[in-house]
């Protein structure tokens, strides 16, 4: 039997079966290893048509091709490799392509919004200043779908509303607007797996093993609903653990 | 015959030179992406020259603004991103800055910077954007601005012609007239360049005209163009041969969130006190620099 999963393979592994079959391409943005794993480890089973974009090479894993190697940042320039190359400066010009990407963020709230730039002390400047929006108000906008992955859950993170809005996740709100894109997936956090009911509220899908109702709750700033009582995140098996560790995460950088 | 007579003019120039005329007040542009191909010679000069006020558009930036910003040289920052990825999730001197008030920050996607110098360089006030719709960006910087669209009457944002005095852009080769090429990330590089009056475009490498002509896609140039030659001058970033410096940013990122001496000492060992770039490469040592090299 594989020895039992880290946060991060657990992650990687929730995210690569999710994966949908009119997903053609995955970009994976800065830090975030689970999602790169889950990607390369959907493109080399059930996705062979997939490409994945990791830094900036845009590949595809198909016939056994194997994962470029992990480096430490997104930009390194080892990872230009690939069947083509992204060029930041274009990637916008066609807004349907990537279809599918993964964010985090300082604060989620309970419509799934998302917020990168830091908490405003209401008089023009900042109580705590985060490093910017990167390009998650463009991809959250045109993506096809996106996933939230939260390291941490607390109810300082998990709040009612964010202090501020970066990626727009709110359903009603993202409809209102006519914003192409598909909104969020779901969100991914310590203790579970959690999605957005028609009205648009956040909802538990599954709570990981050992997470109780009350735990979940006491850790988010709102209150959270499930469609009776939620299941138990289904685990990794073992052939999708061994898959990761000896195709997919070489370095072990989930480990 | 006479009228054959012309020569090519060289556009060669030291740090210096390329870099005077830089005035206070002046707008900015730093190319680069996140930790990489950050033309960071010229961003040491010129947080040495004692320049105030300048507004600095660096749109995924982190070591660079850091300096910028402890040499007191930036009154306003136009940026999508400043952070080092893994090693700080925001960029410590930065975050100081602009929570204490003394660097304003005006928020822009990614997108939004390339719409912006877009319009700059088609000489437009400025070009429609979808990103950023129903969120804070618009009430957080005042120089983006929702409008209905009058073809189709859609909700999108305004972004304004980001106008530079100047670009610095890193390329890993260029000729002495000012063909630049590259074979890193480029990000925005070459809009930044298209959206400035003048260019300074900093290469590990000056080649012969001819090196240029043997793979012609790849050139980039701009109107006002200076190229200065400053080899491993991305350092501590990476460039197509060679990868970040891990371990130094470990240490200016130390020296950020401490503040105060330590990042006064970090300043005076790495800009303030190395004359040169040379002195800087020296300062960093022929072992550091040799082991980042791919």
């Amino acid at each position: 039997m594989a020895a039992a999963p880290t946060l991060g393979e657990l992650f990687a592994v929730l995210l690569a079966r999710d994966f949908r079959p009119e997903d053609r391409s995955l970009q994976v943005g800065a830090n975030l290893p689970m999602a790169r794993a889950a990607a390369v480890m959907a493109s080399i089973t059930s996705r062979p048509d997939l490409r994945v974009i990791l830094g900036m090479g845009v590949n595809n894993l198909s016939g056994g091709r194997p994962a470029p190697p992990v480096h430490p940042f997104l930009f390194d320039p080892r990872s230009m490799v690939g069947e083509a190359v992204m060029v930041q400066e274009r990637v916008f010009d066609d807004a349907e392509r990537p279809d599918v990407f993964f964010v985090g963020g300082l604060q989620l709230d309970r419509r799934g919004n998302l917020n990168l730039f830091g908490i405003p002390d209401g008089e023009g400047g900042w109580k705590l200043r985060g490093p910017g929006g990167i390009a998650l108000a463009t991809m959250s906008t045109n993506c096809s779908g996106y996933y939230i992955v939260m390291p941490r859950h607390d109810a300082r993170i998990f709040v009612e509303k964010v202090a501020l809005i970066t990626a727009l996740g709110d359903r009603a709100e993202r409809a209102r607007l006519g914003l192409p894109g598909g909104g969020p997936r779901f969100v991914l956090s310590p203790l579970g797996v959690f999605d957005f009911d028609d009205s648009g509220e956040m909802r538990i899908r599954s709570l990981h093993e050992g997470v109780s109702l009350d735990q979940v709750q006491e850790a988010t700033g709102f209150p959270l609903t499930s469609d009776g009582t939620p299941p138990v995140t289904e685990p990794p098996s073992d052939e999708e653990l061994t898959l990761l560790r000896e195709r997919v995460d070489l370095e072990r950088t989930l480990a | 015959m006479t009228l054959l007579a012309g020569e090519r003019t060289s556009v060669l120039a030291s740090v210096e030179e390329a870099l005077a005329g830089i005035e206070d007040g002046a707008r900015v542009g730093i190319g680069g992406a996140v930790t990489a191909s950050h033309p960071m010679a010229l961003v040491r000069a010129l947080a040495a020259s004692g320049v105030r006020g300048l507004t600095v558009v660096a749109p995924t930036g982190g070591l660079d603004v850091e300096l910028l910003i402890a040499a007191g040289c930036v009154e306003t920052l136009i940026a999508a991103y400043a952070g080092m990825e893994g090693l700080a999730g925001v960029a410590p001197v930065y975050r100081r800055a602009v929570e204490e008030g003394a660097v304003r920050v005006k928020d822009y996607d990614e997108a939004h910077c390339i719409a912006g110098l877009r319009a700059a360089a088609q000489k437009l006030p400025f070009l429609p954007c979808r990103s950023g719709v129903g969120t804070s960006y618009t009430e957080i910087n005042p120089d983006l601005t929702a409008f209905a669209d009058p073809v189709a009457g859609q909700q999108l944002i305004a972004v304004p012609a980001l106008e530079l005095d100047v670009a610095l852009i890193f390329a890993e080769t260029a000729d002495e007239f000012g063909n630049a090429q590259t074979t890193s990330a480029g990000h925005m590089d070459q809009l930044l360049g298209a959206a400035a009056k003048r260019v300074v475009v900093q290469v590990d490498r000056v080649v012969a005209n001819d090196e240029i002509r043997k793979d012609p896609l790849r050139t980039w140039y701009w109107k006002e163009t200076r190229v200065v030659r400053a080899p491993f001058g991305t350092h501590p970033y990476s460039s197509a041969t060679m990868v970040a410096d891990v371990d130094h940013l470990k240490e200016a990122i130390g020296a950020g969130r401490e503040g105060g001496e330590a990042l006064d000492a970090y300043m005076r060992r790495y800009v303030h006190g190395a004359p040169d770039h040379d002195s800087y490469l020296e300062e960093i040592g022929i072992r550091r620099i040799a082991s980042l090299q791919i």
